[in-house]
Parts: C-alpha cells; structure tokens; sequence
C-alpha cells in the first residue's frame, strides 16, 4: 500500500536526470546574462550531467545506477556508512557480532586497569541453552590456590620443556595480517606479562623476534619462512630457527577454526615487499596457503610429519586443527596410539575462530563449534587412555573469563586467543582486517595507519588483560571449591537439555 | 597502474601546472591586461578568486594523494575560461593564444583524470576488476 507521502523515486531519478542539463543550461544563460559568477554552476552541472551521461549509458557493471543515475549513488553511498551507523547508533550492547559491546567492553576495561563490576543484573538471555559454571557451598580461600603451571613436552621427556604459568597464549596472528608495529606491541605485552606468544604462519617471525619474549613458531601449511621451492619442508631453515633461545615450541597447524579445509589467505592489498621476502612470495596475487600439509597425505603420514618435526626440533611440537569430525579425531588419536606416536600438545580451535581474511562461507559455516569439539576431543583422549600423553588447549571467543571457565571444565589445559589480544590492543571491530585500512593501525602496513598504535602503551595493556584475567579466573576457580584450574571437570557445568553440548553428553 | 601510465599521467600534470602556474603571477600582482579580462566579464576580485582556486589545484595536482582532485578544478576553471571566450572574450590575437592554453590545460586535466579514473570518487567502485565482496 502506497502512502500520500511516498516519494516515487523512479519519477524523481528521472526528473532529475533530466533537469541536470537544463540546468547546466539555464546557469550558462544566467552566467551570460547576470553575472559570470552564474558559471561556477555551469561548470559544475556540466560535470554531474557528463558523470551521469557515464552511469546511464557508458558503464554496465552496476545496473542500480545504469537505470536511475547520479540519485542511485544515495543509496550505495548510505550503504557504505551503513555498518558504522548501525556499531554506533542502532545496535543495543548485547547484539553486534563477533563480540558484542558488553564482551568487547570488558576486555577494554581489564586491559586499561579498570574496574569491571557491573550493577542490577545480567543482560543475557536466561534461556534453556546457556552453560553455566556451578559454585560450591564451601568455595576454597584465594590465599589456599595452587598456582597454575603446566609444562609442554614432560610426556616425551626431552630435554628443552617448556613450562608457563599462567593458562593464557597470544593465538596464532602472522605478521601479513597484523602490521608490525601490533606484533611488536603484543609481542612486549607477552614478555612483560610473562606469557608466550604464537608467531602464525608469517614465515620468519622477525618482528616477534624483536621483543624477546617466548614464543612459538607456527609451521602453516604453505610453511614460510622454512620451505623448500617446492612446498615441502626445509630441515634446514626449520632446525636454524627451532634452535633461537626465545622460541620455545612448534606449532603444526593442521587447520583453522574459520577456514578449515582451506588454507590461509592473505589479500595482495596487504602484500609488502619485506612481507614477499619474509614469505618467499609474489606481490601481485592473493597469497593462498594450500589446505593442508602435502607431507600429511593420511593418518600414517601424518603422525610421521609429527615425528619428524620433533626430530628436527628438540623442543616440545603440537598441533592446532579445528575438528570437522570428532570419528575422524578418534581415528588419528588411534593412529597415535599406535605408532607411538604423540604431538606435545593439541590446540582445538573452533569454528566461531577469527581471521584476517577467509571467504564467507567457511567463516560461518565450516567446522565444529569450541565447546563441543574440545568436549569430544577430551572425551576421545580419556577414552583411548592417553589424555595423559599431552595437552590440551582450546581457542574460539574466549575473550573473557566466564567463557574461558567453560573452556577449563570441558578439558582445556590453559586458553588461546586471538581476537581477545587484538581488543586488548584497541580493537574496535571495524571488520577491516582483510583490507589494509584497519584504523586502529592493528592489521594494517599503511605508514599513517600504524603511526596510531604505541607499542609501549598497547603492551601495557596486553599485559593488564593477561594481570586480570587471571585474577578473575582465580576467584571463579575459588567459587568451584576447586584447587587449580587442574581440578576443573566436567561435572562443574550446569548443562541445560538444549545447549550445543547436550548431544555429546551420553544419557542426556 | 603500468609505469608508463604513471609517467604519462605526470607529464601532463606538470603541463597543466606549468600553465596555470606562470599566469599566477600576473593575476596576484594585477597586471592590467589581466584585470582587463576580467572586467570585461564583469568579475570584480575575479583575478583573486580564480587566482586562489588555480594555485590550488596546481598544489593538488602535485600531491600524490590528491592528483585527482586537482585535475578535476583545474577541469572545471579550464572549461569555465572557455566559455569566457566563446561567450564574451573572443579568441583575437593574444586572446586567442590564452584561450588555447586554456584548451591544453583541459586536455591534460582529463587526459589525467582519465589515466587515474580508478582513483576518482564516484567513479572507481564502478570500474574496479571485480566487485566481489572480498574479506
Ligand atoms: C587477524 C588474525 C590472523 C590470524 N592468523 C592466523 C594464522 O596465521 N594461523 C593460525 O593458525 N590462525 C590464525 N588466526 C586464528 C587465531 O589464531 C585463532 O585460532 C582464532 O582467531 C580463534 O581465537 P579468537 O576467537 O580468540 O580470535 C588468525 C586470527 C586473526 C583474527
């Protein structure tokens, strides 16, 4: 139904391209008449008359604009401020995705040593499908906890363990995606908050190197930094870093939570010379990483490619994937089992995981979810006897305690994050990531950009989020009645009929 | 953009900046035979308006991020000029000469505007490759 006051727009994108070169006409005889001052509109009807004569007639790319002209651009130009009005105006603080206001304010707050305590109640949903962490009437005194601890590579007993103490890692972020004034920042953050640092797949982690902070090398499927011309594996280049003082671990990521199945991508908008050279790479293309490692061909080669990475490297080496099908997980557990075999650790990344850049459809639709993948992958280990054999660690929004709680009581070890790390820095989820105009100077190589990221400042703050996370953790873990986030099991949730990890709960 | 391209596109930015550029001096000073032109088409203070608006397209036209920009005004003075003398100046003697200086300054804006017309507001979304959402 039609109100008196609609406008009809086709009438009116026709009348005003009509009236366009009228009025470039009617100006010109004004400017001959009046005053040649009337020509300053001359010329710029002119202009809009011959940028419209290009829309109707001369393009064929945008069909809006082809039909309806200069007024078409309205619509495209209130598109285009569309997502900020909406950030800033329109969308309440618990709606926006990834992470909503409240979640995003609380990492802002924790890293800028602010006081977090909220007033009157919860703004979540109660509904039949939250997990909720369940207290004890006798919670255990803060002064009585057992510190964290937990060290990689005890099982195989080598000799370089590596032990951290706290549960938290910077997950893995590759200079490409992040620029290197926010790898340099987080890298100080993880040295002065005494945690250790995930380099991705960038190659050779030169900036990350700069900080002297722990760190561990992620070995990606296109394996830059340490690959052969042919995309296998370089002993050599792999051994000459392996053997740095500050890296401590190997990471072979199998996959990633928001592109399993998919290699990494990086957009040639992002592509610098010195990224070329740290990659071995092309400016001109998309980098595209291959879906997986062309050692792993099955469960036999892969569990061999393990082997022979810790061979080559004599520090702990593990492995990141995000579980397309736990049957699948228990099979390669099994192959472990078999051969002997084991990775020093297993980092279950879930699909809900972030990226610099990923097509659409593996963002929101590949992959099992964190809590009932690392709820299988814990089950399987402890089925097959070998939860004992390493350890586990989780990734996927886990930005804030609460979450993490959920995290520790379905098997993790200690918690990755990416994104967490990246609030922490002064995130403001523009969504830019893929297109080198990050404002926040965050994941971008754009000089002027990065000029607003002070890495002295930002890894204060990286360090004040690592400080009150793990103060919070502590009091959450007091409330169970627990010792240490050790003790944390499954029988500390309270898991409604509903939830996303009912179906994994046997009798349920 | 291919580097002849690039090298092109500066070739005739200088152009046009060099002969906008060399008339500054007259306007800003006054010259009589500047201010005679424009009281002939009845501008009062025009040789300072036009004068300020041309030094600033020079500058942008010299301003990597800007060039755009800059050969669009100087367009737009360019054809402005022009219909002064179709309108009112007439090409007779050394009117005839500025009024051609003022066609070689139009063509080398758009030439210009041309080679860097994935550069131009409005214009660039439409001729990009590709216009798949990329993230
Ligand atoms: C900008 C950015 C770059 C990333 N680069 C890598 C990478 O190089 N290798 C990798 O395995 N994961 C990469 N990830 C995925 C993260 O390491 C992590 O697994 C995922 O984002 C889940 O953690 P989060 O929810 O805390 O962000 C990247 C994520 C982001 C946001």
């Amino acid at each position: 139904m039609k109100s008196k006051i609609s406008i009809d727009l086709h009438k009116l994108s026709r009348f005003v391209n009509l009236f366009l070169p009228i009025l470039a006409i009617i100006f010109f005889l004004a400017g001959l008449k009046l005053s040649f001052y009337y020509h300053f509109l001359t010329v710029s009807f002119l202009f809009a008359t011959a940028l419209n004569v290009f829309y109707l007639y001369l393009q064929n790319g945008h069909a809006l604009l082809r039909n309806f002209g200069l007024l078409a651009q309205g619509r495209y130009m209130l598109e285009s401020v569309g997502p900020e009005l909406r950030q800033y105006l329109y969308a309440s603080d618990t709606e926006e995705k990834p992470f909503n206001r409240l979640e995003r304010a609380e990492v802002y707050r924790k890293s800028q040593n602010i006081d977090s305590a909220s007033s009157f109640g919860s703004l979540h949903t109660f509904d039949a499908t939250e997990l909720k962490i369940r207290h004890s009437l006798f919670p255990t005194p803060t002064s009585e906890l057992t510190p964290y601890s937990l060290t990689f590579g005890e099982e195989r007993g080598i000799e370089n363990t590596h032990t951290i103490r706290k549960p938290y890692i910077i997950s893995a972020m590759s200079y490409g995606a992040l620029g290197k004034n926010a790898v340099r920042a987080l890298a100080r953050g993880a040295k002065l908050a005494d945690i250790t640092m995930n380099t991705g797949e960038g190659g050779y982690p030169k900036y990350h190197l700069m900080e002297g902070c722990d760190l561990i090398f992620q070995l990606g499927t296109a394996k830059f930094g340490v690959r052969n011309k042919d995309g296998t594996l370089n002993e050599e280049k792999l051994k000459e870093i392996a053997d740095k003082p500050t890296i401590k671990m190997i990471e072979i990521k199998l996959s990633q939570g928001a592109k399993p199945g998919k290699g990494g991508l990086l957009p040639k908008e992002k592509i610098s010379d010195e990224i070329a050279e740290l990659r071995g790479v092309s400016k001109e293309h998309d980098v595209v990483s291959p879906a997986f490692h062309s050692e792993c061909k099955d469960y036999t080669s892969l569990t061999q490619f393990i082997k022979r990475v810790q061979n080559i490297a004599n520090i702990p080496v593990g492995i990141k994937l995000c579980i397309g099908d736990l049957a699948q997980f228990e099979n390669m557990i099994q192959e472990f089992k078999k051969q002997d075999i084991f990775p020093d650790w297993i980092t279950i990344d879930g699909s809900e995981g972030g990226t610099g850049a990923a097509p659409r459809a593996f963002i929101d639709r590949v992959g099992m979810p964190l809590l009932p993948a690392l709820k299988g992958a814990n089950d399987a280990l402890n089925e097959a006897g070998v939860r004992n054999r390493l350890k586990l660690l989780a990734s996927g929004k886990l930005i804030g305690p609460g979450r993490q709680m959920l995290a520790f009581c379905l098997g993790a070890d200690a918690i990755c994050s990416a994104r967490g790390f990246m609030l922490s820095l002064g995130c403001i989820q523009a969504i830019q990531c893929g297109s080198n105009a990050c404002p926040v100077g965050i994941t971008t190589h754009d000089p002027k950009l990065e000029h607003g990221l002070d890495i002295s400042i930002k890894a204060a703050r990286v360090r004040n989020y690592v400080n009150n996370l793990k103060h919070d953790i502590d009091e959450l873990v007091a409330a169970t009645g627990c010792q240490s986030i050790n003790d944390l099991s499954f029988k500390h949730l309270y898991v409604p009929a509903d939830s996303s990890i009912s179906p994994h709960v046997p009798n349920n | 953009m291919t580097k002849a391209a690039k090298t092109t596109s500066w070739v005739f930015q200088i152009i046009a900046v060099i002969i906008m550029g060399q008339t500054l001096a007259f306007k800003f000073s006054g010259h009589p035979t500047t201010l005679a032109i424009f009281e002939e088409i009845n501008m009062p203070y025009g040789h300072i308006i036009i004068g300020v608006l041309e030094l600033a397209a020079c500058i942008l036209l010299l301003m990597p991020q800007s060039i755009v920009y800059g050969a669009t005004l100087g367009a737009g003075l360019m054809t402005g000029a022009i219909i002064g003398h179709i309108t009112e100046l007439g090409w007779e003697g050394e009117r005839g000469q500025l009024g051609l200086l003022a066609i070689a300054t139009l063509v080398s804006c758009n030439i210009v505007l041309f080679i860097r017309r994935k550069d131009i507001p409005l214009i660039k979304g439409i001729l990009s490759e590709s216009n798949l959402p990329k993230d």
